[in-house]
């Protein structure tokens, strides 16, 4: 190409316009004088970058993707594992969680009961029908357990140590048929013996209650927990067992029965605790856990609680009541000891304390006063009719 | 040997699966896997002897596993009767030979605790509890005859001679 005037002047010209342009740009600090050019260019090139992308991009992805290819397949095994890893972390954590929650529980009732516990983690259970059923934990006489301990979970009692390996131990159920423990009946003194039921027991996992005096009144709701056997040994006092849920009323028979619904959860046993020492005094129903709340719709009717409300007699008083207790004193004394609650564990308490209980305990940890008290009120008609 | 070893490791397997996922997934109703291996076993080995002494092994291995608080022996008994039978009569039909005994075993073994004097074993709960054992038994009863089976060594190779063999020394 040839250099003429015109092409000269016209590349003097841009030269200058470029010079110019540099200077203008360089000297207006921010760019303030030439920002609107800009923003037209960008908004317009931007525009047309962005389609071209669009177009382009598959292409450019494709051949990268080609000239990739050995690396992301590693990539995407390595993402692949990590992946699976971090799955089966997550599920472990939430395992962990579970167990943790579960062993915060029990060792929450242990406390309250001052039982020494060693935590334990159930690895196998067998579970024929009318034989047996017994679960294997994780721990043995190594860790402190020897034959005859009693195992708790978080809800209540669970069964006993019959016996201890040197690193496993076999714990019976309370829902086996050949366990036996002795049993109170909350906030009294009436003595029962608890029997396991194995497959009689139906879903619920029932057991026995025979009450060994049989004009002591039973009522659907009520507590037991167990009473404790000689030395601590098996049963240690004051666990909760469960609660009554139907009553068989025999004439004429011996021994009362009733069917209880434990509080421990019989069809998934997790984490249990072997309680290796037993409390200094008995801890009596301060391990039970607080009475659930009854339905807002059946609340309480205030003419049934009052009479329960009256001030509590004397101690001796109540002795004296426990020991020449009948079923027909019952109505004549069923309100004036139940403030005597939670403060005085070592009392003697005696049944109809523990029936009005319900309705009129103050104990904070007893919420919802009422509906229970109406269940045991009308249960006691039910009783007593029949 | 092989196939005494495979057995061994196919009732190990079978206690080990019945105490720690079975009955600990559900307690309450469950087929017996020690039951059915080992009545698979007898079935498929053929002869009374053999069949007895399967059973009588895996019955003991079934009394001892951990988790256990009944008399020493008594799957044993259940299981040597069963594994004789099924020994004796598996040749043709094991399929069916199996699945009856597997019907018939719960029945025994509550029949001989009542006679060791179990507190638990009654009527009402032998009628509750052994038909929901059975059917549990006989859904899986083809299963476990099946994976026994395909478990197994070929005796094609050495065929009788080995059975014979097998059989003389544990008579």
């Amino acid at each position: 190409m040839r250099d003429t005037r015109r092409a000269r002047l016209v590349i003097g010209v841009l030269l200058a316009a470029a010079l110019i342009l540099i200077t203008v740009d360089h000297r207006a600090a921010n760019g303030t004088l030439l920002a609107p050019v800009r923003d037209v260019a960008s908004s317009v090139f931007g525009r047309v970058e962005g389609a071209t992308a669009t177009v382009t991009g598959p292409i450019t992805g494709f051949f990268k993707t080609i000239s990739n290819a050995p690396g992301a397949e590693r990539a995407i095994t390595a993402l692949r594992k990590e992946n699976a890893q971090l799955k089966s972390d997550l599920d472990a954590q939430r395992l962990n969680r579970d167990r943790v929650m579960k062993l915060d529980r029990m060792l929450g009732l242990a406390g309250l009961g001052r039982y020494r516990i060693v935590p334990a983690q159930v690895v196998a259970r067998r579970a024929s029908p009318g034989f047996e059923d017994a679960v294997e934990i994780d721990i043995g006489t190594g860790d402190g357990v020897r034959t005859d301990m009693t195992v708790l979970s978080g809800e209540g009692l669970v069964g006993r140590v019959v016996h201890a390996g040197p690193s496993t131990s076999t714990v019976v159920l309370l829902t086996d048929p050949g366990l036996a423990a002795g049993a109170r009946m909350e906030g009294g003194n009436e003595l029962g013996v608890v029997n396991g039921l194995g497959e009689a027991g139906g879903n619920d996992n029932l057991i026995k209650f025979r009450m060994l005096d049989s004009s002591s009144p039973v009522q659907v709701g009520r507590r037991i927990v167990s009473f404790g056997s000689q030395g601590s040994a098996p049963y240690v006092p004051g666990v909760p067992i469960g609660v009554i849920e139907r009553v068989d009323t025999t004439p004429g028979e011996l021994t009362r029965t009733a069917y209880a619904r434990p509080f421990a959860d019989f069809s998934s046993i997790d984490v249990v605790g072997v309680v290796t020492e037993a409390p200094k005094r008995d801890p009596r129903d301060s391990v039970l856990p607080p009475v659930p709340k009854p339905p807002a719709s059946r609340q309480a009717k205030p003419a049934e609680r009052t009479p329960a409300l009256r001030p509590p007699v004397a101690g001796p008083a109540e002795t004296s009541q426990a020991e020449t207790r009948t079923s027909d004193q019952q109505p004549a004394v069923a309100g004036p000891d139940v403030n005597t609650g939670q403060s005085e564990p070592p009392r003697s308490g005696h049944e109809p304390r523990g029936e009005t209980r319900p309705a009129a305990t103050p104990a904070p940890e007893r919420a919802a006063p009422g509906q229970p008290g109406q269940e045991a009120v009308d249960q006691r008609r039910q009783d007593r009719g029949a | 040997m092989v196939r005494n070893l495979v057995a061994a490791a196919l009732i190990v397997a079978a206690l080990v699966l019945q105490v720690g996922l079975v009955n600990r997934v559900s307690p309450r109703i469950g087929p017996d896997l020690v039951l059915l291996v080992v009545l698979s076993l007898a079935a498929l080995r053929g002869g009374a002897v053999p069949g007895a002494v399967i059973g009588f092994c895996g019955g003991l291995a079934y009394d001892l596993l951990p988790p256990s608080d009944h008399a020493l022996g008594q799957w044993a008994l259940v299981m040597c009767v069963l594994g004789y039978l099924a020994g004796r009569a598996g040749g043709q039909l094991p399929l069916l030979v199996v699945a009856l005994c597997a019907v018939v075993a719960p029945g025994l073994a509550s029949g001989i605790g009542a006679l060791l004097g179990d507190p638990g074993v009654t009527w009402s709960v032998l009628r509750s509890a052994w038909p929901k054992v059975a059917v549990c038994n006989l859904l899986l009863a083809p299963v476990v005859l099946w994976v026994v089976r395909a478990v197994q060594p070929r005796r094609r190779a050495r065929g009788s001679e080995f059975v014979t063999g097998y059989g003389r020394g544990t008579a």
